[in-house]
């Protein structure tokens, strides 16, 4: 018992820094799956046949693939054959990106699709173009019908960011591993990874409830 | 002196058809400036269709309009921009921004299309605001408004851009009895300031009182036209008699 109380002790600090390499990764990951799923998402709602075959494709191969394949695919296999030379921090963060991407375009596209059609309309009888009556009458309106579904998606990136241990980042679950594998304290050590993504995901999720408080509009529905 | 009035608007046999279904045939007309056009008829007979199908929110599959003379070329993008600035749209159900408040709803288009600066915008946003009496609930959210404040709000937004000719797509329909006079008593203001409107409605005493002409429309034609007296009392087709009849029986003679 002493041991495994030693041990934790010791190695906190060290897991401690992983959480920051973890929540960097959730960060960039969560960052680029918006910009990439808010596009995805204009183009399947609103862009021609050939622009929603060509997302449904994306979002068909993203969430199909496991993640596993995916980081393994991309960081040895395609950016190795176009010599993109980056860490595999960045390599994991691009992939969980575009994952979250996949996610995150049908959690907006279901936003969109959930208001109704004359505020298109009354955007485009001021005067307003199609890309302007999006980017400031729908848009605006879908993302904080979204915020509740990406405190879902927040949870499920962070704990997807464990996998790409695989790739050798040093985040939470490979420095426990690392750990383990040299002092044997397996339970403790796994343990105490276990509590730090407990906390990284309670606290998350309240700060993403906030972030739903401070937006909210009188009398919007939030679902 | 009403015929020396410059034409504003002029539509040229706008035709909308839905697969075979023809729901606008050959809708032609003008307004000039001042006028008050008023499109009656049983619901489904094409009034809305015409009113979208002239600033294009509904693309019409033939004719043309006409905006001072010079006709829309609606395929062009910016040529349909501009001309959807100078055509203020009321909706029946309002439609104002719900992310936004009331002053907000009027400012967007002033700071997006228009490319006021945000003060500028302010400014002229309130001051439409307290145009329709509304000078007092600035910062409340469409959902924290009336009604007939939401309807109010969209006027004025649709105020702001100054437009040369307004449409009202059945304004009041949407609204409980107690609040329908409070948008009726902008119109009839705005109409006294001489805005020139094509509005369609089911209020048969005001098209009555405050028409310059009304149309009758069913089936996608506007069957019949005339100032109101002459419809009410002679009009030529049977059937714009019985639907005036008719309407007058539920919505009462009084005014």
């Amino acid at each position: 018992m002493m041991e495994s109380v030693t041990a934790i002790r010791e190695a906190l600090p060290y897991l401690l820094q992983g959480s920051l390499v973890t929540l960097g990764l959730v960060a960039g990951a969560l960052g680029l799956g918006l910009l990439v799923g808010t596009a995805l998402a204009v183009g399947q709602v609103y862009g021609s046949p050939w622009v929603r075959r060509l997302v449904f494709v994306y979002v068909w191969f993203f969430r199909g693939v496991p993640l596993l394949v995916l980081l393994f695919l991309f960081y040895f296999g395609l950016f190795t054959l176009f010599r993109i030379n980056i860490s595999a921090f960045t390599a994991s963060v691009v992939v969980l990106g575009l994952i979250s991407a996949a996610y995150q375009s049908q959690i907006l596209r279901g936003s969109i699709l959930s208001l109704p059609e004359g505020q298109m309309k009354a955007a485009k009888a001021l005067g307003m173009s199609h890309f302007e009556s999006i980017f400031f009458i729908i848009l605006p309106q879908a993302f904080r019908l979204s915020v509740p579904g990406w405190s879902n998606e927040y949870s499920i990136v962070l704990k997807d960011t464990a996998v790409s241990y695989a790739l050798g980042v040093m985040e939470v679950m490979a420095r426990a591993h690392f750990v383990a594998s040299r002092t044997y304290e397996h339970l403790p050590l796994y343990f105490t990874a276990g509590v730090i993504f407990l906390i990284l995901t309670y606290g998350g999720t309240r700060a993403l409830r906030f972030l739903e408080d401070r937006v909210r509009i009188p009398g919007y529905s939030q679902r | 002196m009403m015929n020396e009035k410059k034409i504003i608007l002029q539509v040229e046999k706008l035709t909308k058809r839905y697969g075979d279904k023809e729901v606008l045939k050959d809708a032609s007309f003008s307004i000039r400036e001042g006028e008050l056009k008023i499109l009656i008829g049983p619901s489904g007979g094409g009034k809305s269709t015409l009113l979208q199908c002239i600033n294009f929110l509904v693309k019409p599959n033939a004719g043309r309009v006409f905006l001072d003379g010079r006709e829309v070329l609606y395929s062009r993008k910016r040529d349909l921009y501009n001309y959807r600035q100078k055509v203020g749209m009321i909706f029946q159900d309002f439609n104002l921004f719900d992310h936004l408040t009331a002053l907000g709803n009027v400012e967007i288009a002033l700071v997006r299309v228009k490319k006021m600066s945000r003060d500028e915008a302010r400014v002229r946003a309130s001051a439409e605001l307290d145009r329709v009496g509304l000078g007092d609930h600035v910062e409340k959210y469409p959902a924290q408004l009336s009604g007939g404040q939401k309807q109010r709000v969209s006027i004025a937004r649709a105020l702001a851009m100054d437009p040369e000719v307004m449409l009202l797509d059945e304004p009041t329909s949407a609204l409980d009895p107690e609040l329908i006079s409070e948008v009726l008593a902008v119109i009839r203001d705005l109409r006294s300031n001489g805005m020139t409107m094509i509005m369609s409605t089911h209020q048969i005493s005001f098209a009555g009182e405050m028409a310059d002409e009304i149309l009758f429309m069913e089936n996608g034609i506007i069957v019949e036209a005339g100032p109101p007296k002459k419809l009410f009392a002679q009009a030529e087709c049977q059937r714009t008699r019985e639907f005036f009849m008719k309407i007058a029986e539920i919505y009462g003679e009084s005014r």
